[in-house]
């Protein structure tokens, strides 16, 4: 018996091993770098205390961020969770050919956030605009990622392309999970597709509502490999009578906050990022578990 | 299992072996650096100065084109790895980094050049290279155009030119009058928000005049000169082609000038290898940002960037000789002007970089009356952070001068506190 529960311990010790070194101490040793005046290089570092909390929520620039993010998530669980499932009973149904729509739904998926962002800025910036010019429509001529009240938009459209795919997947494991007599019941009891879906489905698969929310709601809040190539933070406009970046979410701000050698200051926005994509996302995991059906 | 064991003793033996044969004062300098156009010159003088100095060896490495160089850095130093020559953008970088930055006044090229970086009386940088820029033409256009580019010393020179050019655009082939980027989207906050604004630090003062900027550090702006400096940004944005001034990349804006498609481009000799690059065969020279009232013939010049010795190196001594080396013999001026095509910043260099820009530089620095670039004195991020959606909103709305000059003046105000 305690030969055994060694063992145990010794197939875990890796795991717990990885797991301390590089998530739990570089967490509590950054919580204890946010209170501190730390530049990322200096050998002497004063303890200040919550001086950076309190200042981070005076500058417009991060509010804007905040909210912006705040907005930004909003309109992508929306989005992406949507047409993830209009996608999964598309693919569901009765159609020709639909593993191939499954694996060209999914495929965006698989590129790179970097990488998209490049070409959709290429897309935006040069290609809509000159399609614009040649069809003579006013409203395409100006890139989107170059409007302070569009370019948000923007970003959510080119996030949902990327991973309604992902979500879509999730979904179509969770419809075919559903038995068919189910459906076929309700069928015959005269229920119309849509009210099938609505009272049927979409109950029965609640669980996996609560993962894919769950999943599109962190995301988005930490989003920033396609907001730094997509769009830089950029353009400009005016919040709190300051000039600050349109599209600059939370984890840009961070990053350009630590680029500016305030290593700190971004650790104490770091942890007002964790703390509020914690609270959000257990709200959000305990709202969504209540509403899920016992099968 | 066995053989492999064996194998790896006997490898290991034969490594011991190796590093007891090797000669007494073997020195590996390492040195980190960030212009990446430069990167295969460097690293074929640096293989050349090790065949040539033997028990040297030097490794280059280059990161740079946009990446994190000053955050790669710092993680060296947290991995125990700092680079022996690293490299400084300026003194907010001092700052940051001067518990590894070695007091480099007794070396030979200090009396050579006039743009080494200096902290309190003593020298701590060796300039990299000697970079500058005006508001590039292209003489061809302008001749067309019936504009002499050596009038273009005030603004209301600038004014007339313009307009003049504008009312030719057609005629000329030309989208716009100017190339110029300002977008945070772009990426190129810089050209305003730096390069731009530092006319207005510098311009028109004496070449080590840094008065104006030190008055912004404590927070005032000198309201008649900036509303004149103002004044000139609304006359660049009002005729740069929007396209690239609002979300154009650094590629958009360089090739937009490169095929005739604009008259002037903002932007500094650095950008001769991509005209090479494009094929430009036209003539090129530089007009001066002449934003004053009164007349202004000087280009902006100023090294970009520094290298700096690490004293707590065991090689700090052959690195500095690395450096002295390069200012001093005849490989390394050969290295710095015919293969990595940089201006020296070093007076006894007597050969001439091919670019057609770089050359105007070097005439104008032989020339003297220029003025000098201090955007480097300011907070980190202020460039990018503070100013740059400043510039990018007004480029927005180019007739909103005085919110630009309100907004300025707040910022301006707020760096002491940066």
């Amino acid at each position: 018996m305690r030969r055994q529960s060694l063992v145990k311990v010794l197939f875990v010790l890796p795991c717990v091993f990885a797991f301390t070194m590089v998530i739990l101490v570089p967490f509590f040793y950054g919580l204890f770098f946010s209170m501190t005046n730390w530049n990322g290089v200096s050998e002497t570092t004063k303890f200040v205390g919550f001086l950076h909390f309190g200042k981070v929520f005076t500058q417009p620039a991060f509010i804007h961020a905040f909210l912006a993010s705040a907005a930004y998530t909003a309109i992508n669980v929306t989005l992406v969770n949507a047409a993830g499932f209009a996608l999964a009973l598309v693919v569901t149904g009765n159609l020709r050919f639909r593993n191939f729509y499954r694996a060209g739904f999914f495929a965006p998926y698989l590129i790179g956030g970097i990488v998209l962002g490049y070409i959709w800025q290429f897309l935006f910036n040069s290609a809509i605009p000159a399609l614009g010019k040649a069809l003579s429509i006013e409203a395409l001529q100006v890139s989107f990622l170059s409007r302070a009240d569009s370019v948000i938009w923007a970003m959510s459209f080119v996030n949902t392309w990327q991973y309604a795919g992902y979500i879509m997947l999730i979904f179509i494991a969770a419809i075919q999970a559903i038995p068919a007599s189910l459906m076929e019941a309700a069928k015959v009891d005269g229920a119309g597709y849509f009210r099938r879906v609505f009272h049927i489905l979409m109950p029965m698969m609640a669980n996996a509502f609560t993962i894919s929310l769950f999943l599109t709601l962190t995301t988005s809040f930490k989003q920033f490999d396609m907001n730094f190539t997509l769009t830089n933070g950029g353009p400009a406009t005016r919040f709190l009578d300051q000039p600050v970046m349109a599209s600059q979410l939370l984890a840009m701000d961070i990053f350009n906050t630590a680029k500016a050698n305030r290593m700190a200051e971004a650790q104490a926005k770091a942890v007002v990022l964790f703390v509020a994509l914690v609270a959000v996302s257990l709200a959000q995991v305990s709202i969504n578990k209540k509403k899920e059906v016992e099968q | 299992m066995r053989r492999c064991i064996a194998t790896f003793l006997i490898l290991s033996l034969g490594l011991a072996a190796a590093v007891m044969a090797a000669p007494a004062k073997p020195a590996t300098i390492t040195m980190f650096q960030l212009k990446v156009e430069i990167k295969d010159a460097l690293d074929a003088y640096a293989a050349k100065y090790g065949a040539a100095n033997p028990g040297v060896t030097v490794k280059v490495e280059t990161l740079g084109g946009g990446a994190d160089f000053a955050g790669a850095l710092k993680a060296k130093i947290q991995a125990g790895q700092m680079p022996d020559i690293f490299v400084i953008e300026g003194a907010g970088q001092y700052n940051v980094f001067k518990d590894y930055i070695a007091d480099l006044s007794d070396q030979p090229w200090v009396k050579d050049t006039d743009l080494a970086f200096k902290a309190n009386g003593k020298v701590y940088g060796f300039p990299v290279a000697i970079e500058g820029y005006g508001l590039a033409y292209n003489a061809d256009i302008l001749k067309k155009a019936g504009v002499d580019p050596a009038s273009l010393t005030t603004r209301a020179a600038y004014e007339t030119a313009f307009a003049a050019i504008d009312a030719k655009k057609k005629d000329l082939g030309l989208d716009a009058v100017v190339s110029m980027a300002a977008s945070v989207s772009g990426g190129m906050w810089w050209v305003a928000g730096q390069h731009n604004l530092a006319a207005y630090w510098g311009g028109g003062l004496k070449f080590d005049d840094t008065s104006v900027i030190q008055k912004a550090l404590k927070g005032q702006l000198d309201d008649a000169r900036f509303a004149q400096y103002a004044k000139y940004v609304q006359l660049l944005f009002k005729y740069a082609d929007k396209n690239i001034l609002l979300n154009g990349s650094y590629d958009n804006q360089v090739s937009s000038f490169a095929q005739g498609k604009t008259a002037f481009l903002h932007q500094g000799n650095w950008v001769d290898p991509n005209l090479k690059q494009l094929g430009v065969a036209f003539k090129i020279g530089y007009a001066p940002h002449a934003f004053l009232d009164v007349e202004q013939k000087g280009l902006y010049l100023f090294a970009p960037s520094w290298y700096c010795v690490n004293p707590k190196s065991p090689n700090a001594a052959a690195a500095k000789a690395f450096l002295a080396a390069m200012a001093g013999t005849a490989e390394g001026h050969d290295y710095m002007v015919n293969q990595a095509g940089m201006i020296p910043a070093f007076k006894s260099v007597k050969l001439q970089p091919k670019g057609q820009l770089s050359q105007a530089l070097m005439a104008a620095n032989a020339k003297g009356g220029n003025y000098g670039v201090f955007f480097g004195m300011l907070p980190d991020g202020a460039g990018q952070n503070v100013f740059g959606p400043i510039y990018d909103l007004f480029a927005q709305n180019p007739a909103k001068i005085d919110q630009f000059i309100s907004d300025m003046k707040k910022a301006v105000a707020g760096l002491p506190s940066m």
